[in-house]
Protein backbone atom coordinates (compact mmCIF):
# COMPACT_ATOMS: atom_id res chain seq x y z
CA UNK A 1 0.00 0.00 0.00
CA UNK A 2 0.68 3.47 -0.92
CA UNK A 3 1.55 5.76 2.37
CA UNK A 4 -1.79 6.99 3.87
CA UNK A 5 -1.60 10.20 5.85
CA UNK A 6 -4.74 11.43 7.90
CA UNK A 7 -5.07 14.01 10.60
CA UNK A 8 -7.47 14.45 12.85
CA UNK A 9 -8.00 17.72 14.57
CA UNK A 10 -10.46 19.48 17.30
CA UNK A 11 -9.58 20.95 20.78
CA UNK A 12 -7.99 20.25 23.31
CA UNK A 13 -9.61 18.38 26.15
CA UNK A 14 -12.03 16.57 23.21
CA UNK A 15 -10.39 13.17 23.96
CA UNK A 16 -10.38 12.45 19.71
CA UNK A 17 -6.46 11.96 20.25
CA UNK A 18 -6.73 8.14 21.37
CA UNK A 19 -8.08 7.69 17.61
CA UNK A 20 -4.46 8.12 16.24
CA UNK A 21 -2.55 5.79 18.75
CA UNK A 22 -5.14 2.82 17.93
CA UNK A 23 -4.33 3.69 14.08
CA UNK A 24 -0.46 3.45 14.58
CA UNK A 25 -0.59 0.22 16.70
CA UNK A 26 -3.27 -1.66 14.47
CA UNK A 27 -0.88 -1.23 11.41
CA UNK A 28 1.80 -2.40 13.46
CA UNK A 29 0.01 -5.24 14.37
CA UNK A 30 -0.72 -6.00 10.77
CA UNK A 31 3.02 -5.89 10.06
CA UNK A 32 3.36 -2.28 8.84
CA UNK A 33 4.64 0.63 10.12
CA UNK A 34 2.44 3.23 11.61
CA UNK A 35 3.40 6.60 13.59
CA UNK A 36 1.32 9.09 15.23
CA UNK A 37 2.36 12.77 16.48
CA UNK A 38 -0.04 15.71 18.14
CA UNK A 39 0.47 18.71 18.25
CA UNK A 40 -1.73 21.16 20.65
CA UNK A 41 -1.07 24.32 22.36
CA UNK A 42 -0.06 25.55 25.70
CA UNK A 43 -3.76 25.89 26.79
CA UNK A 44 -5.13 23.23 28.47
CA UNK A 45 -8.56 23.16 27.27
CA UNK A 46 -9.55 24.78 24.35
CA UNK A 47 -6.45 25.33 22.52
CA UNK A 48 -6.12 24.06 18.96
CA UNK A 49 -4.98 20.23 18.33
CA UNK A 50 -3.74 18.21 15.46
CA UNK A 51 -3.09 14.62 15.06
CA UNK A 52 -1.42 13.16 12.28
CA UNK A 53 -1.33 9.65 11.23
CA UNK A 54 1.09 8.01 8.93
CA UNK A 55 0.27 4.20 7.90
CA UNK A 56 2.27 2.51 5.49
CA UNK A 57 4.26 -0.85 4.49
CA UNK A 58 7.53 0.94 4.43
CA UNK A 59 9.65 2.66 7.62
CA UNK A 60 8.63 6.03 7.83
CA UNK A 61 11.11 8.18 9.16
CA UNK A 62 9.29 12.23 9.27
CA UNK A 63 6.17 11.54 11.51
CA UNK A 64 4.05 15.03 10.54
CA UNK A 65 1.93 14.82 7.47
CA UNK A 66 3.56 17.17 4.69
CA UNK A 67 0.97 19.97 4.12
CA UNK A 68 -0.65 18.99 0.84
CA UNK A 69 -0.29 15.14 0.87
CA UNK A 70 -3.19 14.26 3.48
CA UNK A 71 -5.75 12.18 2.28
CA UNK A 72 -8.12 12.44 4.95
CA UNK A 73 -8.85 14.74 7.58
CA UNK A 74 -11.64 14.86 10.62
CA UNK A 75 -12.50 18.04 11.97
CA UNK A 76 -14.64 18.55 15.16
CA UNK A 77 -13.48 22.18 15.78
CA UNK A 78 -14.01 25.23 13.50
CA UNK A 79 -10.81 27.25 14.75
CA UNK A 80 -8.45 23.53 14.15
CA UNK A 81 -10.09 23.15 10.91
CA UNK A 82 -9.43 26.76 9.51
CA UNK A 83 -5.91 26.48 10.68
CA UNK A 84 -5.09 22.93 9.81
CA UNK A 85 -7.02 22.32 6.18
CA UNK A 86 -4.52 23.36 3.79
CA UNK A 87 -2.29 20.20 4.58
CA UNK A 88 -5.20 18.31 2.44
CA UNK A 89 -4.32 17.07 -0.75
CA UNK A 90 -7.07 18.95 -3.28
CA UNK A 91 -9.65 16.91 -3.57
CA UNK A 92 -9.09 14.99 -0.72
CA UNK A 93 -12.18 14.33 2.20
CA UNK A 94 -12.66 16.22 4.92
CA UNK A 95 -15.12 15.38 7.36
CA UNK A 96 -16.59 17.60 9.72
CA UNK A 97 -19.31 17.68 12.84
CA UNK A 98 -21.67 20.16 10.99
CA UNK A 99 -22.92 21.79 14.42
CA UNK A 100 -19.41 22.85 15.06
CA UNK A 101 -17.29 23.61 11.78
CA UNK A 102 -19.11 25.20 9.26
CA UNK A 103 -16.59 25.25 6.03
CA UNK A 104 -16.82 27.66 2.85
CA UNK A 105 -18.08 27.66 -0.44
CA UNK A 106 -14.97 27.99 -1.56
CA UNK A 107 -13.59 24.55 0.62
CA UNK A 108 -16.74 22.33 -0.43
CA UNK A 109 -15.09 23.43 -4.32
CA UNK A 110 -11.61 22.24 -3.13
CA UNK A 111 -12.15 19.41 -1.32
CA UNK A 112 -14.54 16.75 -0.80
CA UNK A 113 -16.63 17.78 2.65
CA UNK A 114 -18.35 15.36 4.35
CA UNK A 115 -20.91 16.11 7.09
CA UNK A 116 -21.58 13.39 9.81
CA UNK A 117 -22.75 15.24 13.60
CA UNK A 118 -19.79 13.01 15.35
CA UNK A 119 -20.54 14.51 18.58
CA UNK A 120 -24.44 14.94 18.74
CA UNK A 121 -23.88 10.84 17.65
CA UNK A 122 -21.77 10.19 20.54
CA UNK A 123 -24.20 11.62 22.86
CA UNK A 124 -27.54 10.97 21.67
CA UNK A 125 -27.09 7.40 19.87
CA UNK A 126 -23.98 5.79 21.50
CA UNK A 127 -24.90 8.04 25.15
CA UNK A 128 -21.56 9.01 25.75
CA UNK A 129 -19.38 11.72 24.34
CA UNK A 130 -16.48 10.34 24.61
CA UNK A 131 -16.90 7.69 22.46
CA UNK A 132 -16.51 10.38 19.37
CA UNK A 133 -13.13 8.81 19.12
CA UNK A 134 -14.11 5.50 18.03
CA UNK A 135 -17.03 6.91 15.97
CA UNK A 136 -13.88 8.99 14.40
CA UNK A 137 -12.04 6.16 13.96
CA UNK A 138 -14.41 3.96 11.80
CA UNK A 139 -15.22 7.26 9.53
CA UNK A 140 -11.74 7.43 9.10
CA UNK A 141 -11.18 3.32 8.45
CA UNK A 142 -14.40 3.28 6.24
CA UNK A 143 -13.50 6.28 3.85
CA UNK A 144 -9.69 5.38 3.49
CA UNK A 145 -10.39 1.45 3.83
CA UNK A 146 -6.56 1.65 5.35
CA UNK A 147 -7.51 -1.17 7.80
CA UNK A 148 -8.99 -4.09 7.84
CA UNK A 149 -12.21 -3.57 10.21
CA UNK A 150 -11.70 -6.31 12.94
CA UNK A 151 -8.14 -5.69 13.31
CA UNK A 152 -8.50 -1.97 13.82
CA UNK A 153 -11.77 -2.75 16.27
CA UNK A 154 -9.68 -5.33 18.57
CA UNK A 155 -6.88 -3.10 18.71
CA UNK A 156 -9.52 0.02 19.86
CA UNK A 157 -11.44 -2.65 22.74
CA UNK A 158 -7.50 -3.69 23.45
CA UNK A 159 -7.32 0.04 24.79
CA UNK A 160 -10.35 0.44 26.87
CA UNK A 161 -11.52 -1.21 29.79
CA UNK A 162 -13.59 -4.30 29.27
CA UNK A 163 -16.87 -2.86 30.83
CA UNK A 164 -17.10 -0.53 27.92
CA UNK A 165 -16.43 -2.02 25.09
CA UNK A 166 -20.42 -2.90 24.21
CA UNK A 167 -20.55 0.78 24.19
CA UNK A 168 -17.61 1.43 22.30
CA UNK A 169 -18.58 -1.54 19.86
CA UNK A 170 -21.69 0.56 18.79
CA UNK A 171 -19.92 3.52 18.21
CA UNK A 172 -17.30 1.89 16.17
CA UNK A 173 -20.48 0.21 14.24
CA UNK A 174 -22.79 3.49 14.51
CA UNK A 175 -19.51 5.48 12.73
CA UNK A 176 -19.20 2.29 9.90
CA UNK A 177 -22.64 3.23 9.14
CA UNK A 178 -22.74 6.71 8.98
CA UNK A 179 -19.74 6.60 6.81
CA UNK A 180 -21.26 4.32 4.38
CA UNK A 181 -24.47 6.59 4.05
CA UNK A 182 -22.01 9.51 3.44
CA UNK A 183 -20.27 8.03 0.64
CA UNK A 184 -23.29 6.38 -1.02
CA UNK A 185 -25.06 9.55 -1.34
CA UNK B 1 21.30 -9.06 19.24
CA UNK B 2 17.55 -10.11 20.16
CA UNK B 3 15.27 -7.24 19.88
CA UNK B 4 11.81 -6.99 20.62
CA UNK B 5 8.71 -4.91 19.09
CA UNK B 6 7.02 -2.43 21.28
CA UNK B 7 4.59 0.08 20.71
CA UNK B 8 5.25 3.67 22.59
CA UNK B 9 6.41 6.99 22.84
CA UNK B 10 9.98 8.24 23.33
CA UNK B 11 9.32 9.46 26.73
CA UNK B 12 7.38 6.37 27.65
CA UNK B 13 11.07 4.42 26.04
CA UNK B 14 13.29 6.14 27.90
CA UNK B 15 11.87 5.68 31.72
CA UNK B 16 11.32 2.18 31.11
CA UNK B 17 15.06 2.46 29.85
CA UNK B 18 15.77 3.54 33.05
CA UNK B 19 13.91 0.64 35.16
CA UNK B 20 15.44 -2.19 33.04
CA UNK B 21 19.27 -0.58 33.12
CA UNK B 22 18.72 -0.61 37.18
CA UNK B 23 17.32 2.59 37.96
CA UNK B 24 16.32 2.59 41.52
CA UNK B 25 15.25 6.30 42.30
CA UNK B 26 14.01 9.04 40.49
CA UNK B 27 13.71 12.69 41.65
CA UNK B 28 11.73 15.50 39.84
CA UNK B 29 9.38 17.64 38.78
CA UNK B 30 6.89 17.56 35.88
CA UNK B 31 7.30 19.94 33.24
CA UNK B 32 5.99 19.58 29.13
CA UNK B 33 7.18 18.26 26.91
CA UNK B 34 8.71 15.64 29.95
CA UNK B 35 6.21 14.88 32.26
CA UNK B 36 5.23 11.56 30.38
CA UNK B 37 8.85 10.04 31.55
CA UNK B 38 7.84 10.87 35.13
CA UNK B 39 4.24 9.72 34.97
CA UNK B 40 5.48 6.38 33.75
CA UNK B 41 8.52 5.75 35.92
CA UNK B 42 6.38 7.14 38.87
CA UNK B 43 4.39 3.30 37.89
CA UNK B 44 7.15 1.21 37.02
CA UNK B 45 9.43 2.35 39.86
CA UNK B 46 7.54 1.12 42.89
CA UNK B 47 7.27 -2.16 41.58
CA UNK B 48 10.66 -3.14 41.36
CA UNK B 49 11.50 -1.45 45.00
CA UNK B 50 12.44 2.07 43.79
CA UNK B 51 11.32 5.33 44.70
CA UNK B 52 9.73 7.95 42.68
CA UNK B 53 9.42 11.42 44.24
CA UNK B 54 7.97 14.48 43.12
CA UNK B 55 9.92 16.93 44.42
CA UNK B 56 8.54 21.04 45.24
CA UNK B 57 10.48 22.39 42.09
CA UNK B 58 13.32 22.16 39.93
CA UNK B 59 16.07 22.48 42.05
CA UNK B 60 14.73 20.09 44.52
CA UNK B 61 14.12 17.43 41.99
CA UNK B 62 17.95 16.73 40.85
CA UNK B 63 19.33 17.57 44.35
CA UNK B 64 17.54 14.10 46.08
CA UNK B 65 18.52 12.28 42.74
CA UNK B 66 22.31 13.46 43.14
CA UNK B 67 22.01 12.28 46.93
CA UNK B 68 20.73 9.01 46.03
CA UNK B 69 23.32 8.76 43.27
CA UNK B 70 26.04 10.05 46.37
CA UNK B 71 24.05 6.88 48.27
CA UNK B 72 24.93 4.80 45.58
CA UNK B 73 22.36 4.27 43.25
CA UNK B 74 21.48 4.63 39.94
CA UNK B 75 19.00 7.79 39.31
CA UNK B 76 17.41 9.89 37.34
CA UNK B 77 15.53 13.38 36.66
CA UNK B 78 13.76 14.08 33.70
CA UNK B 79 12.64 17.89 32.71
CA UNK B 80 13.21 20.18 29.75
CA UNK B 81 15.09 23.35 29.20
CA UNK B 82 13.51 25.55 31.88
CA UNK B 83 14.25 22.81 34.36
CA UNK B 84 18.08 22.67 33.40
CA UNK B 85 18.33 26.52 34.21
CA UNK B 86 17.14 25.82 37.79
CA UNK B 87 19.03 22.51 37.57
CA UNK B 88 22.19 24.24 36.83
CA UNK B 89 24.02 24.83 39.97
CA UNK B 90 23.23 21.47 41.76
CA UNK B 91 24.30 19.41 37.53
CA UNK B 92 27.63 21.66 38.95
CA UNK B 93 28.23 20.21 41.87
CA UNK B 94 27.61 16.73 40.49
CA UNK B 95 30.04 17.50 38.12
CA UNK B 96 32.46 18.34 40.29
CA UNK B 97 31.16 15.77 43.35
CA UNK B 98 31.26 13.29 40.11
CA UNK B 99 28.41 11.89 41.32
CA UNK B 100 26.63 9.34 38.81
CA UNK B 101 23.15 10.79 37.52
CA UNK B 102 21.12 10.28 34.10
CA UNK B 103 19.13 13.83 33.28
CA UNK B 104 16.68 13.35 30.50
CA UNK B 105 16.25 16.76 28.93
CA UNK B 106 12.94 16.91 26.46
CA UNK B 107 14.09 19.87 24.54
CA UNK B 108 10.84 22.71 24.04
CA UNK B 109 11.08 26.45 22.35
CA UNK B 110 13.10 28.59 24.42
CA UNK B 111 14.97 30.82 26.12
CA UNK B 112 13.06 30.92 29.27
CA UNK B 113 9.46 29.37 29.23
CA UNK B 114 9.62 29.96 25.64
CA UNK B 115 7.16 27.91 23.71
CA UNK B 116 6.10 24.87 26.37
CA UNK B 117 4.41 22.20 23.76
CA UNK B 118 6.48 22.73 21.03
CA UNK B 119 9.89 20.97 19.38
CA UNK B 120 13.04 22.60 19.44
CA UNK B 121 17.02 21.90 19.76
CA UNK B 122 17.89 25.20 21.92
CA UNK B 123 19.33 23.05 24.46
CA UNK B 124 21.98 21.56 23.03
CA UNK B 125 24.89 24.54 23.90
CA UNK B 126 23.48 24.24 26.96
CA UNK B 127 23.78 20.90 27.68
CA UNK B 128 27.38 21.14 26.69
CA UNK B 129 27.93 23.70 29.59
CA UNK B 130 24.75 24.14 32.14
CA UNK B 131 27.10 25.41 34.78
CA UNK B 132 30.37 27.25 35.64
CA UNK B 133 33.13 26.15 35.29
CA UNK B 134 35.79 23.51 33.86
CA UNK B 135 34.47 20.24 33.22
CA UNK B 136 33.42 18.09 29.98
CA UNK B 137 29.68 17.27 29.41
CA UNK B 138 28.17 14.05 28.28
CA UNK B 139 25.44 14.43 25.55
CA UNK B 140 23.97 11.75 24.44
CA UNK B 141 20.65 12.45 21.65
CA UNK B 142 18.40 9.98 20.47
CA UNK B 143 17.47 10.77 17.16
CA UNK B 144 14.45 7.59 16.58
CA UNK B 145 11.98 5.82 18.95
CA UNK B 146 14.48 2.68 19.80
CA UNK B 147 17.18 5.53 20.71
CA UNK B 148 15.30 6.83 23.40
CA UNK B 149 15.84 3.60 25.20
CA UNK B 150 19.10 2.41 23.92
CA UNK B 151 20.53 5.91 24.49
CA UNK B 152 19.02 6.01 28.03
CA UNK B 153 20.49 2.69 28.83
CA UNK B 154 23.52 3.72 27.81
CA UNK B 155 23.90 7.21 29.75
CA UNK B 156 23.67 5.16 32.81
CA UNK B 157 26.66 2.90 32.27
CA UNK B 158 28.63 5.98 30.78
CA UNK B 159 27.34 7.91 34.23
CA UNK B 160 28.81 4.79 36.23
CA UNK B 161 32.20 4.75 34.27
CA UNK B 162 32.48 8.23 33.96
CA UNK B 163 31.24 9.26 37.50
CA UNK B 164 29.25 12.32 36.70
CA UNK B 165 26.06 13.29 35.10
CA UNK B 166 24.90 11.93 31.43
CA UNK B 167 22.55 13.82 29.80
CA UNK B 168 19.98 12.45 27.09
CA UNK B 169 18.55 14.75 24.60
CA UNK B 170 14.65 14.54 23.43
CA UNK B 171 13.03 16.73 21.72
CA UNK B 172 9.10 17.18 22.36
CA UNK B 173 8.96 15.68 18.37
CA UNK B 174 10.61 12.49 19.62
CA UNK B 175 9.39 12.41 23.15
CA UNK B 176 5.72 12.29 22.22
CA UNK B 177 5.79 10.34 18.64
CA UNK B 178 4.10 7.20 18.67
CA UNK B 179 5.15 4.08 17.29
CA UNK B 180 6.91 0.93 16.86
CA UNK B 181 10.46 0.73 18.00
CA UNK B 182 12.86 -2.23 18.12
CA UNK B 183 14.09 -2.95 21.24
CA UNK B 184 17.15 -4.76 23.46
CA UNK B 185 15.63 -7.58 25.92
CA UNK B 186 15.21 -6.50 29.66
CA UNK B 187 17.91 -9.65 29.87
CA UNK B 188 20.56 -7.58 27.16
CA UNK B 189 20.33 -4.60 29.06
CA UNK B 190 21.04 -6.18 32.97
CA UNK B 191 23.76 -8.33 30.98
CA UNK B 192 25.43 -5.12 29.70
CA UNK B 193 25.25 -3.44 33.50
CA UNK B 194 28.66 -2.55 34.49
CA UNK B 195 28.32 -1.98 38.03
CA UNK B 196 30.44 1.18 39.22
CA UNK B 197 33.67 1.13 40.36
CA UNK B 198 34.45 -0.34 44.29
CA UNK B 199 36.93 0.27 46.69
CA UNK B 200 37.75 -3.16 48.80
CA UNK B 201 40.90 -2.44 50.76
CA UNK B 202 40.90 -1.40 54.42
CA UNK B 203 38.47 1.96 55.02
CA UNK B 204 41.37 3.76 56.49
CA UNK B 205 43.34 3.33 53.04
CA UNK B 206 40.11 4.52 50.74
CA UNK B 207 41.01 7.72 49.28
CA UNK B 208 37.72 8.21 46.42
CA UNK B 209 38.92 11.08 44.60
CA UNK B 210 42.76 10.04 45.06
CA UNK B 211 43.12 8.05 41.53
CA UNK B 212 45.49 8.64 38.42
CA UNK B 213 45.09 11.86 36.22
CA UNK B 214 42.76 10.45 33.92
CA UNK B 215 40.59 8.19 35.70
CA UNK B 216 37.17 8.62 37.68
CA UNK B 217 36.58 9.08 40.99
CA UNK B 218 35.45 5.62 42.97
CA UNK B 219 32.90 6.50 45.20
CA UNK B 220 31.46 3.87 47.44
CA UNK B 221 28.02 3.08 48.73
CA UNK B 222 27.34 4.88 51.37
CA UNK B 223 26.76 3.48 55.10
CA UNK B 224 29.43 0.51 54.05
CA UNK B 225 32.25 1.55 56.29
CA UNK B 226 34.23 3.71 53.64
CA UNK B 227 34.46 7.30 55.01
CA UNK B 228 34.29 10.40 52.83
CA UNK B 229 33.60 13.85 52.29
CA UNK B 230 30.95 15.43 49.42
CA UNK B 231 31.79 19.20 48.58
CA UNK B 232 31.35 21.77 45.42
CA UNK B 233 34.85 22.79 46.95
CA UNK B 234 37.85 22.14 45.51
CA UNK B 235 39.09 19.08 47.80
CA UNK B 236 41.69 16.56 48.39
CA UNK B 237 41.67 12.67 47.91
CA UNK B 238 39.30 12.38 50.85
CA UNK B 239 36.73 14.98 49.68
CA UNK B 240 37.42 17.44 51.87
CA UNK B 241 37.92 20.69 51.13
CA UNK B 242 41.70 22.52 50.20
CA UNK B 243 43.29 25.11 48.28
CA UNK B 244 46.52 23.22 47.85
CA UNK B 245 47.78 24.54 44.28
CA UNK B 246 48.60 21.32 42.93
CA UNK B 247 45.86 19.40 44.07
CA UNK B 248 43.77 22.12 42.30
CA UNK B 249 44.91 22.06 39.43
CA UNK B 250 45.19 17.98 39.40
CA UNK B 251 41.29 17.42 40.11
CA UNK B 252 40.11 19.97 37.41
CA UNK B 253 42.53 18.73 34.88
CA UNK B 254 41.44 15.36 35.77
CA UNK B 255 37.63 16.29 35.08
CA UNK B 256 38.69 17.17 31.90
CA UNK B 257 40.95 14.51 31.24
CA UNK B 258 38.73 11.51 32.43
CA UNK B 259 36.52 12.27 29.72
CA UNK B 260 38.61 14.21 26.68
CA UNK B 261 41.62 10.70 27.27
CA UNK B 262 38.46 8.85 26.82
CA UNK B 263 36.42 9.85 23.75
CA UNK B 264 36.90 6.42 21.94
CA UNK B 265 34.36 5.04 24.38
CA UNK B 266 31.62 7.89 24.08
CA UNK B 267 31.46 8.39 20.57
CA UNK B 268 28.82 7.08 18.66
CA UNK B 269 26.97 8.48 15.52
CA UNK B 270 24.77 6.97 12.48
CA UNK B 271 26.06 7.43 8.48
CA UNK B 272 23.05 6.97 6.33
CA UNK B 273 23.22 6.81 2.98
CA UNK B 274 27.54 7.80 3.33
CA UNK B 275 29.33 5.31 1.54
CA UNK B 276 29.01 6.52 -1.77
CA UNK B 277 29.25 10.37 -1.67
CA UNK B 278 32.44 11.92 -3.37
CA UNK B 279 33.46 15.38 -3.35
CA UNK B 280 31.07 17.37 -5.48
CA UNK B 281 27.53 15.56 -3.33
CA UNK B 282 25.80 16.60 -0.41
CA UNK B 283 26.85 15.49 3.22
CA UNK B 284 23.77 16.35 5.54
CA UNK B 285 24.28 16.54 9.32
CA UNK B 286 21.10 16.54 11.79
CA UNK B 287 20.50 14.87 14.92
CA UNK B 288 17.33 14.28 16.86
CA UNK B 289 13.86 14.35 15.21
CA UNK B 290 15.67 16.50 13.05
CA UNK B 291 17.81 13.32 11.50
CA UNK B 292 14.20 12.10 10.71
CA UNK B 293 12.72 14.49 8.36
CA UNK B 294 16.57 14.42 6.60
CA UNK B 295 16.39 11.13 6.01
CA UNK B 296 13.26 11.61 4.37
CA UNK B 297 14.78 14.38 2.13
CA UNK B 298 17.58 12.01 1.24
CA UNK B 299 14.68 9.42 -0.35
CA UNK B 300 13.71 12.09 -2.36
CA UNK B 301 17.28 14.14 -3.38
CA UNK B 302 18.43 10.52 -4.56
CA UNK B 303 14.99 9.71 -6.45
CA UNK B 304 15.87 13.31 -8.29
CA UNK B 305 19.37 12.45 -8.94
CA UNK B 306 20.95 14.06 -5.97
CA UNK B 307 23.27 12.02 -4.39
CA UNK B 308 23.04 13.34 -0.48
CA UNK B 309 23.79 11.71 2.61
CA UNK B 310 23.19 11.86 6.52
CA UNK B 311 25.63 11.77 9.48
CA UNK B 312 24.15 11.79 12.38
CA UNK B 313 25.91 12.32 15.89
CA UNK B 314 24.36 10.56 18.58
CA UNK B 315 27.05 11.53 20.82
CA UNK B 316 26.55 15.26 20.71
CA UNK B 317 29.23 15.89 23.36
CA UNK B 318 32.05 15.15 23.30
CA UNK B 319 31.38 15.70 19.34
CA UNK B 320 32.47 12.36 17.18
CA UNK B 321 35.21 14.79 15.95
CA UNK B 322 37.06 12.92 13.74
CA UNK B 323 34.26 11.10 11.33
CA UNK B 324 32.94 14.61 11.20
CA UNK B 325 36.39 15.88 9.85
CA UNK B 326 36.88 12.80 7.64
CA UNK B 327 33.39 13.88 5.98
CA UNK B 328 34.02 17.13 5.65
CA UNK B 329 37.23 16.99 4.06
CA UNK B 330 35.61 14.50 1.46
CA UNK B 331 32.43 16.15 0.62
CA UNK B 332 32.45 20.50 -0.55
CA UNK B 333 28.90 20.89 0.28
CA UNK B 334 27.75 20.38 3.88
CA UNK B 335 24.53 21.57 5.48
CA UNK B 336 23.55 21.63 8.71
CA UNK B 337 19.93 21.36 9.60
CA UNK B 338 18.96 22.21 13.43
CA UNK B 339 16.15 23.57 15.03
CA UNK B 340 18.16 26.10 16.80
CA UNK B 341 20.60 29.02 15.24
CA UNK B 342 23.79 27.31 14.49
CA UNK B 343 24.04 25.61 18.21
CA UNK B 344 25.57 22.35 16.42
CA UNK B 345 27.41 24.11 13.47
CA UNK B 346 29.26 25.81 15.08
CA UNK B 347 31.15 22.50 16.55
CA UNK B 348 31.43 21.45 12.81
CA UNK B 349 33.18 24.47 11.81
CA UNK B 350 35.90 24.09 14.90
CA UNK B 351 36.37 20.15 14.03
CA UNK B 352 36.05 20.45 10.38
CA UNK B 353 37.99 23.97 10.40
CA UNK B 354 35.72 24.97 7.51
CA UNK B 355 33.57 28.03 7.43
CA UNK B 356 31.72 27.24 4.51
CA UNK B 357 29.18 24.94 6.31
CA UNK B 358 25.59 25.77 5.05
CA UNK B 359 22.63 26.04 7.67
CA UNK B 360 18.92 25.34 7.69
CA UNK B 361 17.48 26.57 10.88
CA UNK B 362 14.13 26.76 12.31
CA UNK B 363 13.18 28.26 15.81
CA UNK B 364 9.66 29.04 16.04
CA UNK B 365 8.51 25.92 17.51
CA UNK B 366 7.82 23.93 14.31
CA UNK B 367 9.36 20.65 12.71
CA UNK B 368 11.66 21.05 9.51
CA UNK B 369 10.08 19.58 6.48
CA UNK B 370 11.96 16.90 4.35
CA UNK B 371 10.93 19.58 1.39
CA UNK B 372 12.47 22.35 3.14
CA UNK B 373 15.90 20.12 3.22
CA UNK B 374 15.25 19.20 -0.07
CA UNK B 375 14.97 22.95 -1.13
CA UNK B 376 17.60 24.28 0.93
CA UNK B 377 20.41 21.32 -0.86
CA UNK B 378 19.14 22.53 -4.28
CA UNK B 379 19.81 25.87 -3.51
CA UNK B 380 23.11 24.94 -2.39
CA UNK B 381 25.05 22.87 -4.84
Amino acid sequence: MARTLMRFTGVGGQGVLLAGEIFAAAKIKEGGHGLKTATYTSQVRGGPTVVDITLDDEEIFYPYANDGEIDFMLSVAQASYNLFKNGVSEGGTIVVEPNLVHPSDEDRKKWNIVEIPIITIAKDEVGNVITQSVIALAIANTFMKALDDELLRGVMLSKVPSKVHDVNNKAYDLGKKYALEAMAS
Amino acid sequence: MELREIISTGNDLAAEAAVDAGCMFFGGYPITPSSEVMHTISDLLPAVGGVCIQMEDEIAGVACAIGAGMAGHRTMTATSGPGISLKAENLGLAQMAEVPLVVVNVMRGGPSTGLPTRVSQGDVRQAKNPSHGDYRSITLCAGNLAECYTETVRAFNLADRFMQPVFVLLDETIGHMHGKAMIPTVEAVQAGIVPRQQFTGAPEDYRPYGVEGDEAAVLNPMFQGYRYHFTGLHHDAKGFPTEEIETCRKLIQRLEDKVMMHTDELELNEEFMCDDLEENDVLIIAYGSVSLAAKESIRHLRAAGIKAGLFRPITLWPSPAERIKYFTDKVKNVLCVELNIRQYTEEVERVSSRLDIHGLYKVNGRAISPYEIVNKVKEII
